[in-house]
């Protein structure tokens, strides 16, 4: 159970009602205190708020302009203000402020956006159903704010402004207003919004966002932007850095802690070296005007190539040493071994162009482009470490546009830190290296009030657009379900290989189509064998290691890792042949109708795609478990709303069991205590193997009634067990040498699956501690997930429970 | 003063005596250093009676014990596709290589030369086949820093520092000549970190060097040599192709940096532009943006390794700058922008010559013992385009780095 805490300025107060099965409400995470203190800090946000517009008063024309968004209450001191005072500002200020922020280079446009959950409404309405089904346990109801979002990550090419515009003024994202798929049926846009924005085009572009969108656009220091960006990438997200040297890509594990000082290297098109020394303490120590403006300027000029990833591509097919002078070009084929330098080092780039003979037009263009990429690349890692060992500094994180997860260009800024540094140093790379600026200028909203982001984990999920982008981060996920079903609808399988699709551009609206087709000539899935993906990111309520563990550090939630190919080939057959079937399900779960069944299809298709890409480039969304593949799949059943899956087998299942508990009291109830405390351990055993996750359970369901399977299974659950604390357990219970000891005051019970294990299993289980006294806390999924019980049936089960019992 | 002119010209005279002549084969140019006696035809030249005085004066008071020779140091270059040229040369010149002893035996297969760079490597044949002569490898590295240590110790006025368009010469003190930072760009840049005759390491260097401007540049100029190109960078203007701090910032300083609005945010970051192409851009403006672009990455990555073992001295040589100043300024900007004025960029005359010098010093192990130089005089820039295109030579009139030197050779 996770402590909660909501962010009320980001008007995302997802209030979902929990339940709980005690009294005492201490023992629950989020209590009647805990909501007052949300509330107070609330008010002191906006407290910040007014220091921020303070600082912002004096000389912004644009705050100016977001003034007439005060109450009329506080229309005189707004008056006054404007000369001499800043305006004090209201409470609901910041629901002016867009949760959008962008970074404008010289060549992209990257935007952070934030957003509800979609589900959003259809939660609420079941939710309701719930609370009306128990009413005899409204006094126990808690409510509170939960922070549910998500940060979405889009970039446009700077030369396709007009592109972007389209898609922020589709989206509302520039009015403040976070659910932004109720947009068409609210007032129309603010005209007064603000919006964060940095780099060059904040300056550049300032006017051309207030004409057409009407929205200022507010300059957030550049560095400052970055070091925000960087430092939030790397607390936040689980597998964000890695190293990436001769083509393998390793997740690299940030201690927290232990995190500064480092050196981040942005590689735009200029590059800029800062040292981070913490949270907005930074320096730039250095920099280089050879940079990525550097690689696509000389490179258009030499190949004609008419993008920078086509430039990029062509590197690819490239061969440097028709146009590199190597050391073995002057030393006859040998190396220099003396200095330690190879007959491939490059001695001199572009040396062998001095040639007479050649002109231009004799050279091939991917030459060119990989020699001036080696170029860059090698000289950025080597003024890198440079400046890292002046420094004394040992990390060093490359991000920036110019990187771009291309293999090639990693690897050869590897190969130059490791070279200089003699493997003292180490180059590491991000995965959002492009949004650095981006999701540093969105951070600044913090400053104007927002809580920190940083105390909720994020969990990084993937929209079913992911495997058919590549490393590319394009345009948006598409408005609406329908869009998305019919975008998926529009790809054409052939065998493996997953042609692009038709971009979509809805009536009305130019350059809205979502996803931009890959700019590669071949229609083919990927070409570059180091793209990333870049996931949404999901702010959920803090997950902590629970403290109790036994050794807490060494908690992995992926019990499976599938780094192993062989392992990892067998989950994807696993989960593909499971696949129809869980459609099946899913669709049924839904009504069966038409619609779902579409749904069905398209869920299919994306998640199959997943895989396959999966399959493809295992770390490309981040380091792989089986766990993470496993929620992967939850988050593509919910993206086409199919919000349980498992709902009638589960409720089918809770029924049957329920029908059975009885007997299984009755029974437990004649045996001594003893032996009914290591028959309940047995059946909470016997009981998890009813995992619809498990193939061996599915069949198992075809052969026999439930009760059967279970005591057939309790019955196998021979001691000792793998781990076996039962004789711990039994002393703590019932005591040794004739002494009752204490009961527990309190017990948690993690419950997993729907069904007997929840039934049959806990339950039991749970009444013992009852009747001794000891309060017991169920704690289950809030999502669901295959067959797992939810939080939100749990009430309706115990209550049904309830009824065969005295207690 | 055409030395090398005469000599390739009057290949009837037979008079002209060179002797210890040693080669730095690199990747774009051969250097060559000799040694041309006084006794011969080419002292005859000088008509410098005090000189010979001195010189004189010099060789009594050395007494008989041993062979004296007097005369100069010469200095040449050729490029090194045009080797043919250079063996050409050679040839004419009737080398008497052997002959510290005043051999008149023509070349025989016995005969050795000294030579470095890794040409020394890959022509070795080549010299075999059509001069007959061997050619003894030295150490390119080695050769670098002997040649670097004994123009710093021996000649006058040989370093100077260039900045705002001011040379000024700088007196190094033989004594307190350790440690420093010798940086030689030739083709690539080589960064070594001197402690003492024959006391060095190579600590880093950069592929982005001579070459890199002269390939680059003839690619994007169609310039038909390196100092056509260097010529036209003196009329560019970097502001189009680059993209300055300024052109991001709407025209205004990055103060909080300390990036001016004209400082160059991205070499030819404005060449992205949908709107040109290369033909659009004049060659002059591409050059002044490449110069600067190379000469401010060795300046920076110079005083980074400087930085690293704390050398304030930075000597940058090589064939790359050719005395030529925009170069020099570009540098020692650089050098005094990131060390903020803690570090001092110089140069050498001889820049170029440092791997040939230091190929004909190794002679001394073998059969020379010393080579005094004394008040060193760079009289005669040798102006050898007369030879035609053959011979490789600057003719910027301020370049001095071809000037002989006066010196006297003392033999076992």
């Amino acid at each position: 159970m996770a402590g909660l805490s909501g962010d009320p300025n980001l008007g995302v107060g997802d209030k979902i009602e929990r339940l709980q099965y005690n009294n005492n409400s201490s023992n629950v995470a989020v209590d009647k205190e805990g909501l007052e203190g949300i509330g107070e800090e609330s008010n002191s946000n906006n407290k910040n708020n007014q220091g921020g517009e303070k600082d912002m008063a004096g000389n912004s024309i644009h705050r100016s302009g977001s003034r007439p968004q005060l109450d009329l209450s506080k229309a005189e001191i707004q008056g006054n203000s404007e000369e001499r005072h800043p305006a004090i500002l209201l409470p609901n200020q910041s629901d002016d402020i867009s949760h959008l922020a962008l970074d404008i280079g010289g060549s992209l446009i990257k935007l952070v956006y934030f957003s509800r959950h979609e589900d959003q409404a259809v939660e609420d309405k079941r939710k309701k159903t719930v609370k009306e089904r128990l009413g005899i346990l409204n006094g126990n109801r808690r409510s509170y704010p939960v922070l549910g979002g998500r940060l979405h990550f889009v970039k446009f090419e700077t030369s396709k402004l007009n592109e972007c515009l389209d898609f922020i003024s589709s989206k509302q994202l520039h009015c403040g207003r976070i659910d932004s798929h109720h947009w068409n049926s609210e007032a129309p846009a603010n005209e007064n919004a603000v919006i964060k924005a940095t780099g060059g085009g904040a300056y550049k572009f300032a006017d051309l966002f207030k004409e057409r969108l009407g929205v200022s656009i507010e300059k957030e220091d550049e560095m400052d932007c970055l070091v925000a960006g960087a430092n939030f990438l790397l607390k936040a997200i689980r597998h964000e850095a890695f190293t990436h040297m001769e083509g393998r890509k390793e997740f690299v594990q940030i201690d927290h802690n232990d995190m500064f000082p480092y050196l981040l290297v942005n590689v735009g098109s200029g590059i800029s070296i800062i040292k981070v020394d913490g949270d907005g303490k930074f320096q730039r120590v250095s920099g280089t005007n050879v940079g990525g403006g550097t690689y696509w300027g000389l490179g258009r000029l030499l190949t004609k190539c008419n993008s920078f990833d086509e430039l990029l591509e062509l590197s690819q097919r490239g061969d440097n040493s028709t146009i590199d002078m190597l050391v073995g070009d002057i030393y006859g084929g040998m190396d220099y071994s003396k200095i330690g330098l190879s007959a491939s080092t490059i001695a001199s780039s572009f040396g062998k162009a001095i040639s007479d003979k050649k002109e231009l037009e004799d050279y091939r263009p991917e030459d060119i482009s990989l020699s001036l990429l080696r170029m860059i690349s090698y000289n950025i890692g080597q003024i890198s470490y440079l400046n890292a060992l002046q420094f004394g500094l040992k990390r060093i994180f490359f991000g920036g546009f110019f990187i771009r997860g291309h293999a090639y260009t990693m690897d050869t800024i590897s190969f130059a830190v490791q070279f200089w540094s003699k493997g003292e140093a180490q180059a590491m790379f991000l995965r959002h290296e492009g949004f650095l600026g981006a999701l540093g200028a969105f951070m600044s909203y913090q400053k104007h009030g927002l809580d920190d982001l940083l105390v909720h984990h994020l969990v990084e999920r993937f929209p079913m657009g992911a495997p058919y982008t590549g490393g590319r981060i394009h345009g948006p996920p598409l408005g609406d379900l329908n869009e998305k079903i019919s975008w998926m609808e529009k790809f054409v399988q052939k065998g493996t290989e997953i042609t692009a699709p038709v971009p979509m551009a809805p009536p009305g609206t130019t350059g809205l189509g979502g996803f931009e087709v890959p700019s590669s000539k071949g229609a083919t899935l990927r070409s570059d064998a180091s793209a990333l993906n870049v996931g949404v990111l999901h702010l959920v309520p803090t997950l902590e290691v629970f403290p109790l563990l036994t050794n807490p550090k060494m908690y992995e939630p992926n019990t499976i890792d599938l780094s192993d190919h062989k392992e990892l080939e067998y989950w994807f057959t696993v989960l593909s042949e499971h696949l129809p079937d869980l459609v099946d399900k899913a669709v049924a779960s839904e009504g069966g109708t038409d619609d779902a069944k579409r749904r069905g299809d398209a869920f299919a298709r994306a998640f199959s795609a997943h895989l396959a890409r999966l399959m493809e480039e295992p770390a490309a969304y981040g380091k792989l478990g089986l766990a993470n593949l496993l929620e992967l799949r939850e988050e593509c059943l919910r993206e086409f709303q199919f919000h349980d899956a498992y709902r009638s087998i589960k409720q089918r299942e809770n029924e049957a069991s329920l029908a059975v508990l009885p007997d299984l009291l009755l029974e437990l109830d004649h045996m001594d205590e003893e032996a009914r405390l290591l028959t309940l351990i047995e059946g909470v055993l016997a009981a998890n193997i009813f995992d619809w996750g498990s193939r061996a359970c599915v069949d198992l369901y075809h052969k026999g009634t439930i009760i059967e399977i279970y005591r057939m299974s309790r019955n196998k659950m021979q001691r000792p067990w793998r781990v076996d604390d039962f004789d711990l357990f039994k002393e703590r219970m019932l005591g040794s040498d004739g002494k009752k000891p204490e009961p527990h005051k309190r017990v948690l019970l993690f419950v997993d699956n729907s069904g007997a294990d929840v039934v049959l299993g806990m339950l039991p289980l749970a009444r013992e501690f009852l009747r001794r006294g000891t309060e017991v806390v169920l704690v289950a999924n809030s999502l669901p997930a295959l067959n797992d019980v939810t939080a939100m049936e749990l009430p309706d089960i115990v209550a049904e429970a309830a009824k065969y019992t005295a207690l | 003063m055409d030395h090398l002119a005469d000599a390739s010209n009057q290949n009837s005279q037979p008079q002209t005596q060179i002797s210890h002549l040693a080669l730095d084969i690199g990747g774009s140019l051969i250097k060559l250093v000799y040694f041309c006696r006084y006794s011969d035809s080419c002292r005859d030249d000088y008509d410098d009676d005090e000189l010979r005085s001195q010189n004189d004066s010099l060789c009594s008071k050395r007494g008989n014990s041993r062979p004296v020779l007097e005369g100069r140091l010469h200095f040449a270059k050729f490029e090194t596709s045009k080797i043919n040229d250079c063996l050409e040369f050679l040839r004419s010149m009737k080398l008497r290589i052997g002959g510290f002893h005043e051999s008149t035996a023509p070349l025989s297969d016995k005969i050795f030369i000294k030579a470095t760079g890794g040409g020394a490597y890959k022509f070795a044949d080549l010299f075999k086949e059509k001069l007959g002569v061997s050619l003894d490898k030295e150490d390119e590295m080695e050769c670098l820093v002997t040649g670097s240590n004994f123009l710093l110790k021996a000649v006058h006025q040989e370093a100077f520092t260039y900045l705002d368009s001011q040379k000024e010469f700088v007196q190094i003190d033989p004594n307190d000549l350790y440690p420093y930072l010798l940086v030689n760009i030739g083709s690539g840049v080589s960064m070594i970190k001197v402690d003492g005759d024959g006391k060095f390491e190579r600590v880093s260097g950069t592929s982005l060097g001579g070459g890199t401007f002269w390939g680059l540049g003839r690619l994007l100029t169609k310039c038909k040599n390196f100092d056509e190109l260097l010529e036209l960078s003196h009329q560019g203007n970097n502001r189009v192709v680059d993209m300055l701090v300024g052109d991001i910032y709407g025209g205004t300083d990055y103060a909080k940096f300390g990036l001016s609005s004209t400082t160059i945010a991205s070499s030819f970051g404005k060449a992205i532009s949908d709107n040109k192409e290369l033909d659009d851009y004049q060659p002059e403006d591409v050059s002044r943006s490449l110069l600067r672009m190379i000469s401010n990455n060795i300046g920076q990555i110079s005083y980074l390794n400087a930085l690293r073992f704390g050398l304030k001295r930075i000597f940058f040589a090589g064939f790359f700058i050719r005395g030529h100043a925009y170069t020099m300024d570009t540098i020692s900007v650089a050098v005094n922008f990131w060390s903020k004025g803690e570090a001092k960029a110089m140069f050498l005359r001889h820049e170029g010559f440092l791997g040939a010098l230091g190929a004909f010093m190794s002679y001394e192990k073998q059969c020379l013992d010393g080579l005094i130089v004394h008040k060193m005089q760079q009289k005669f820039p040798i102006s050898v385009s007369s030879a035609g295109d053959k011979i490789y030579c600057s003719q910027n009139s301020n370049s001095d780095e071809n000037a002989s030197i006066e010196c006297t050779v003392y033999g076992t």
